[in-house]
C-alpha cells in the first residue's frame, strides 16, 4: 500500500508581495533621500547603500529561516530567552543607549547600531505564541487571560518610556494574540476600551509634550510645532491623483526633513498620488491577508498565533504610519514596514516573514 | 480502503480544545486553530480593512479635495521671487539729448535662511558700506525672505562684495537715474527716488510712460532657500519704461539759465525765473528757476553748511523750497505786463480803439481814491497807441471802466485765467482773482494794470500767447512724444479775434521799438513785449519783481519769453532790468531758431 505523501505547501504570493515591498522600499529611499544625500554627503546614495545592503543580509536570513521548520522554536528555552533577551536589551537601551533626535533608542554594538525595541517586536510575538499555544487549553477565565498581559507588561512598560508608538504595535500584538485564544472576548474588549481610555487620558493630562501632540493634530496649520505636520500634508496634497511622478518631490528636498524615515509614505503620494498611495496599501492588504490565510491553514495553534502576530504588526504600523503623516492620527514616529529607512525595522520585519514563510511551508493540503 | 483511527473530538468542557483520539483512546490534545478562533482571526480582518478605509477615505480628502490648497502652499513654499529690473525710461529733449538717463548700479541685500557666518557678515557689510553695524545685525537677524541693506551701490563696491562670497548675501543690478546736466532745468525735470518713482517734477507727471514694469524670476528652492539647480523656471521679462521727448531745447535752456544767473548776481536778486515758449502751440524750450539745484544730489541743501544742527522738519521745508517751481507753483502780481489783456478786452470789446485819445495827470480819482501813474508829472495827452506804449496807467484804468467788471471778467474768462493752463508740470497753482460782485471801480482799476490779482506766470503767458497768435487758447507743455506715441494738447480758438491779435502784436512791437521796453530791442528782428514792474506785497517794502515779456517776431510770433526778477536790489525798473536780459536770450536764440535779421528800414 504506497501510503500518499502530503504535498507541500509554500506561500509563494507572499514571498513576492515581501520581495516587491522591499524594492520597492529601496526604490522611495532612494528617491528620497539622493537630494540630502549629496548634499550631507557629496553622492546620491548614501543612505540608499546601507538601506540596500541590510535588505539583502537580511533577506538571506529570511530565506535560511524559511528552511528551517519553525517548529524548533516551539520550545520552553526559546520562548524563555526572548523575553529575557528582550528585557534585557532593552534595558541596556535605557543604560547605555545613544540618544539620536531627543529619543534613546539604540544600542551600538561594535559599531553597530541596533534598536532593541524592533527586535522587541519579534520576541514578544515568539513568546507569547509558544506559552499561549500550550497554555491555550488553559486559559478559560478572564483572569486566566489577564495573567499573560501582565506578564508582558514589563516589555511594553521598558518600551513606552522613550518610545510610545512602538509600545501600541506591542500592545496590539498583546492583546490581539491573547483575544483570539481566550474565551473570554467580552472581557477583553472592554479591557482593551479601558487601556485606550487610559492611554488618552495620559496624552491628556501627561506630560506637557504629549498634550502638545494633540495640539498640532487637531490644528497643524496654526501651531507653532505643526509645520512637520503640514509640511507632510503639503506633499500629500500635491500629489493630487496622479502624482508629480517618480523623483519629482519637492518637499523632499529639505522641507521634510529626513524624508526617508517615518514620512516616507508623503513623498509616495506626492510622486506617485493618490493611485500610488492606494497600490501601497493595497499591496500591504494582500500581504497581511496571505499571512491570516497562512494563520487559518497553519498546522499548530503555534503556527498560527506566528502570523497572527506578525500580520497585526505588520497592520498597524501601516496604519498608524499613513494615519500619522495624514494626519489622521496625532503625530509620532513610526516606520512604514519595509518601506520606511532603517535597518532594525528591516531586519525583524523579515526575519517574520521567515518565520511565518517557514509556517505556511508546513501547512498540508 | 481503511478507516483512519484517528479521530478528533471536541471538548465538552472547553469549546476550543480538540481531544485526539487514536483507537477511541484519548492520546493528547491537538491545539490547531479552533472555529472560534478562526472567527476571531476574522474579527481582525474586518478590523484591520475597516481601519485602513478609514485611512483610505482621509487620504483621498487630502488628495483629491485639498489637493489644491497644499498644491498652492506648497508652491508658495517652494518659489522665490527674484526682481529683475526694468530700466525707466530716458527723457531727452527735442533734439534727442538725454537730459535723464539710466545708469546700472547694485542693491544689497540678505537672506535670512541662506546665511551661514552671520558675524562675517555683518562686519563685511558694514565695512564695505559704511553702515553701522548694529543697523546691519537687525536686518541680518530678522527672520524673513529678505532684507534690503542698500540699494544705489555703485558697481565697484558690489563686486567687492560679490568677492567676499558671503553666503546669503545677496546684489541685485537695478538703475540708478542719472541727470547728465546736473542742475539744468531741475525743478522741471524734477528726480527719482529709492526706488526709481517721480519725486518732483516731470518724472512725477510721466511716471506711468517713464516707469518700466519690473520681470521676474520665479526660482525653485530647497527646505534652506537655496536654488535648485535646472529646476523649472518660470520667468517674466521685464518692460522697459517709454522714452519721453521733450519740447525743452537743451541749448535755450541753457542760455536762459546761464541769463538768469548773471541777473541773478548782478541784481543780487532772490530767484530769477524765465519761460521760452512757443505762443503757437505751448511748446515750452526753457524753464529756469535759479537758484536751480543738483538732480544727481537733489537732498543736499545749496549754501547751507550744516545741515545736521536743522530739525527734519525745517530741512524737509529748504528742500521744498530749493525744489519749488516758481514758474508753475506759484501767484504773482503780474503788474503792467496784465496791460496785454487789458488792452485785449478794451480793443476786442470796442470798448477802445487804437486812436483813441486820453489824458494822464499822473494819476487818476477813482471814487476816493487817487491811484497815480508810475510817471509822476503824467503823459499829458496820449493816444491809446501812446499809453500803451507808455504804459501809462490812467489809460488803462479808463479802458477798463469803458469795458466793465463783467465784460472783462468775460475776457479773462476767454484768455483763460480763472483755469490753470494745463501744463503737464505736478502742482500747478491757479490764479486768485475777487469774486465779481466784490469788484468796485478801485478795484478794477487797479486790476487793470496788473494789481489786486494773483496769476501765475504761466497763466500769463497763455494769456500774452493768445493775445498774439491770432486768439488761440493753447496749452502750455514740455511733453512732445513718448517712445509710442505723439502727445497732443488742447487748443481752444476764438479767445479773441485775429484782428485784435494783429493790433495787439503791432502796438507791442512799438512798446519794444520806441516804448518803455526799448532795452529790448534788436536791430534788424521785430520784437513785441511789454515791461513790468510789481511791488510785492505787502507794499512799501521796496521789494520788487521785476519782468519782461517779449516776443518775435512781432510779426509771426514763435518764440515768447517772460523773466521774473525777484526783489531785486538797486534799480528795479522792469524796462531797465528785465527787458536787457530777454534782448540778450534772443541775440543768441533768434538766429538758432532760425530767425532772419533783415534791415529793410
Amino acid at each position: 500500500m504506497a501510503k500518499k505523501q502530503p504535498r507541500k505547501y509554500f506561500d509563494y504570493p507572499m514571498l513576492f508581495v515581501v520581495l516587491f515591498l522591499v524594492g520597492f522600499g529601496l526604490v522611495m529611499i532612494y528617491s528620497t533621500s539622493s537630494y540630502t544625500s549629496q548634499i550631507r554627503y557629496g553622492n546620491t546614495t548614501h543612505w540608499l547603500v546601507r538601506q540596500a545592503a541590510i535588505a539583502a543580509g537580511s533577506l538571506f536570513l529570511m530565506f535560511l529561516v524559511t528552511r528551517i521548520d519553525y517548529r524548533i522554536f516551539k520550545k520552553k528555552a526559546w520562548a524563555n530567552m526572548a523575553y529575557a533577551a528582550s528585557i534585557i536589551s532593552l534595558l541596556a537601551v535605557l543604560a547605555l543607549g545613544v540618544v539620536t533626535k531627543g529619543s534613546k533608542r539604540w544600542i551600538s554594538i561594535g559599531g553597530i547600531q541596533l534598536q532593541p525595541s524592533e527586535f522587541a517586536k519579534l520576541f514578544l510575538i515568539v513568546f507569547l505564541a509558544y506559552y499561549l499555544s500550550v497554555n491555550s487549553h488553559k486559559i478559560k477565565t478572564f483572569w486566566g487571560s489577564l495573567k499573560w498581559v501582565l506578564i508582558c507588561l514589563p516589555i511594553i512598560g521598558l518600551v513606552i518610556v522613550e518610545n510610545l508608538s512602538t509600545a501600541i504595535v506591542l500592545c496590539a500584538i498583546t492583546g490581539i494574540l491573547i483575544f483570539v485564544i481566550s474565551p473570554c472576548s467580552k472581557q477583553l474588549i472592554g479591557l482593551a476600551a479601558g487601556v485606550v481610555g487610559l492611554g488618552t487620558a495620559y496624552l491628556v493630562f501627561g506630560p506637557a509634550y504629549r498634550m502638545e501632540r494633540i495640539q498640532i493634530w487637531l490644528d497643524p496649520e496654526h501651531h507653532e510645532k505643526g509645520l512637520q505636520t503640514m509640511q507632510s500634508l503639503y506633499a500629500i496634497g500635491s500629489g493630487g491623483i496622479f502624482g508629480k511622478g517618480l523623483g519629482q518631490s519637492m518637499q523632499k528636498m529639505g522641507f521634510i526633513p529626513e524624508s526617508h524615515n517615518d514620512m516616507i509614505f508623503s513623498i509616495v503620494c506626492e510622486e506617485l498620488g493618490l493611485f500610488g498611495a492606494f497600490a501601497v496599501i493595497a499591496i500591504f492588504l494582500v500581504l497581511i491577508w496571505r499571512m491570516l490565510i497562512i494563520a487559518m491553514n497553519a498546522q499548530d495553534l503555534f503556527g498560527s498565533l506566528i502570523a497572527i502576530g506578525v500580520a497585526v504588526h505588520v497592520s498597524i504600523q501601516m496604519l498608524i504610519n499613513v494615519g500619522v503623516v495624514t494626519n489622521l492620527f496625532p503625530p509620532t514616529g513610526i516606520p512604514l514596514p519595509f518601506i520606511s529607512y532603517g535597518g532594525s525595522s528591516l531586519m525583524v520585519l523579515l526575519l517574520e516573514m521567515g518565520l511565518v514563510l517557514s509556517v505556511s511551508r508546513q501547512i498540508k493540503i | 480502503m481503511k478507516r483512519r483511527r484517528i479521530r478528533k473530538k471536541i471538548s465538552n468542557h472547553n469549546p476550543i480544545l480538540e481531544i485526539i483520539h487514536y483507537n477511541n483512546t484519548k492520546i493528547g490534545y491537538f491545539y490547531n486553530m479552533r472555529t472560534v478562533q478562526k472567527r476571531r482571526a476574522l474579527l481582525l480582518i474586518v478590523l484591520i480593512l475597516a481601519m485602513t478605509t478609514a485611512v483610505s477615505i482621509r487620504l483621498g480628502y487630502v488628495m483629491i479635495f485639498q489637493s489644491e490648497r497644499y498644491l498652492k502652499l506648497a508652491k508658495d513654499l517652494h518659489q522665490r521671487e527674484r526682481e529683475i529690473k526694468a530700466p525707466r525710461g530716458v527723457i531727452y529733449d527735442r533734439n534727442g539729448v538725454i537730459l535723464a538717463g539710466n545708469r546700472a548700479v547694485c542693491s544689497i541685500s540678505v537672506i535670512h535662511s541662506q546665511i551661514t557666518d552671520p558675524e562675517r557678515v555683518i562686519t563685511q557689510l558694514s565695512s564695505i558700506l559704511d553702515i553701522d553695524e548694529e543697523e546691519i545685525r537687525k536686518k541680518v537677524e530678522t527672520i524673513s525672505a529678505r532684507e534690503k541693506i542698500k540699494s544705489n551701490v555703485s558697481k565697484e563696491i558690489a563686486n567687492q562684495i560679490r568677492d567676499q562670497k558671503l553666503d546669503g548675501v545677496m546684489v541685485d543690478e537695478d538703475y540708478k537715474r542719472y541727470y547728465p546736466y546736473e542742475e539744468l532745468a531741475s525743478t522741471v525735470l524734477g528726480f527719482t527716488g529709492a526706488d526709481n518713482q517721480g519725486i518732483i517734477g516731470l518724472e512725477v507727471t510721466y511716471e506711468s510712460v517713464l516707469k518700466g514694469k519690473n520681470g521676474k524670476i520665479l526660482t525653485m528652492t530647497d527646505g534652506k532657500g537655496k536654488e535648485i539647480k535646472n529646476a523649472e523656471e518660470e520667468r517674466q521679462e521685464p518692460v522697459a519704461g517709454k522714452d519721453l521727448y521733450l519740447t525743452m531745447d537743451v541749448h535755450i535752456q541753457k542760455y536762459a539759465q546761464q541769463i538768469c544767473e548773471k541777473v541773478k548776481i548782478a541784481k543780487k536778486a532772490k530767484r530769477v525765473s524765465m519761460v521760452v515758449m512757443n505762443p503757437q502751440n505751448g511748446e515750452i524750450f526753457a524753464m529756469v528757476n535759479v537758484p536751480e539745484f543738483n538732480l544727481n544730489e537733489p537732498y543736499k541743501l545749496k549754501n547751507v553748511k550744516n545741515t545736521d544742527q536743522m530739525s527734519a522738519k525745517k530741512k524737509q521745508e529748504k528742500l521744498n523750497q530749493m525744489w519749488r517751481n516758481w514758474c508753475v507753483n506759484d501767484t504773482y502780481e503780474p503788474g503792467s505786463t496784465f496791460k496785454i489783456v487789458t488792452a485785449a478786452a478794451g480793443l476786442e470789446s470796442g470798448a477802445v480803439k487804437e486812436s483813441d485819445t486820453f489824458s494822464c495827470p499822473g494819476f487818476r480819482i477813482v471814487e476816493d481814491r487817487r491811484i497815480r501813474c508810475h510817471k509822476a508829472g503824467g503823459h499829458g495827452g496820449e493816444t491809446f497807441r501812446e499809453g500803451v506804449m507808455n504804459s501809462c496807467n490812467p489809460v488803462f484804468m479808463d479802458v477798463a471802466a469803458r469795458v466793465g467788471k463783467k465784460r472783462m471778467y468775460d475776457y479773462y474768462k476767454k484768455l483763460g485765467l480763472f483755469e490753470k493752463t494745463g501744463i503737464d508740470v505736478p502742482g500747478e497753482a491757479n490764479s486768485i482773482m475777487h469774486a465779481l460782485k466784490n469788484i468796485g471801480a478801485v478795484e478794477l482799476a487797479t486790476m487793470a494794470f496788473g494789481q489786486s490779482i494773483q496769476i501765475t506766470p504761466l497763466q500769463l503767458l497763455r494769456a500774452a500767447s493768445a493775445a498774439v497768435n491770432g486768439g488761440k487758447l493753447i496749452t502750455p507743455h514740455f511733453g512732445l512724444k513718448t517712445s509710442k506715441e505723439v502727445l497732443k494738447y488742447e487748443e481752444r480758438q476764438g479767445a479773441l479775434s485775429s484782428s485784435t491779435s494783429a493790433l495787439l502784436r503791432d502796438i507791442l512791437e512799438d512798446v519794444v521799438s520806441e516804448g518803455s521796453g526799448k532795452r529790448a530791442k534788436i536791430e534788424g528782428y521785430k520784437i513785441g513785449g511789454k515791461t513790468a514792474t510789481s511791488e510785492k506785497l505787502p507794499r512799501r517794502t521796496g521789494k520788487y519783481i521785476s519782468s519782461f515779456l517779449g516776443f518775435a517776431s512781432a510779426e509771426h510770433p514763435t518764440v515768447m519769453a517772460l523773466i521774473l526778477i525777484d526783489e531785486p536790489e538797486g534799480v528795479y525798473y522792469g524796462g531797465t532790468i528785465a527787458a536787457p536780459a530777454v534782448k540778450e536770450l534772443f541775440e543768441n536764440i533768434l538766429p538758432y531758431l532760425g530767425m532772419k535779421q533783415s534791415f529793410d528800414s
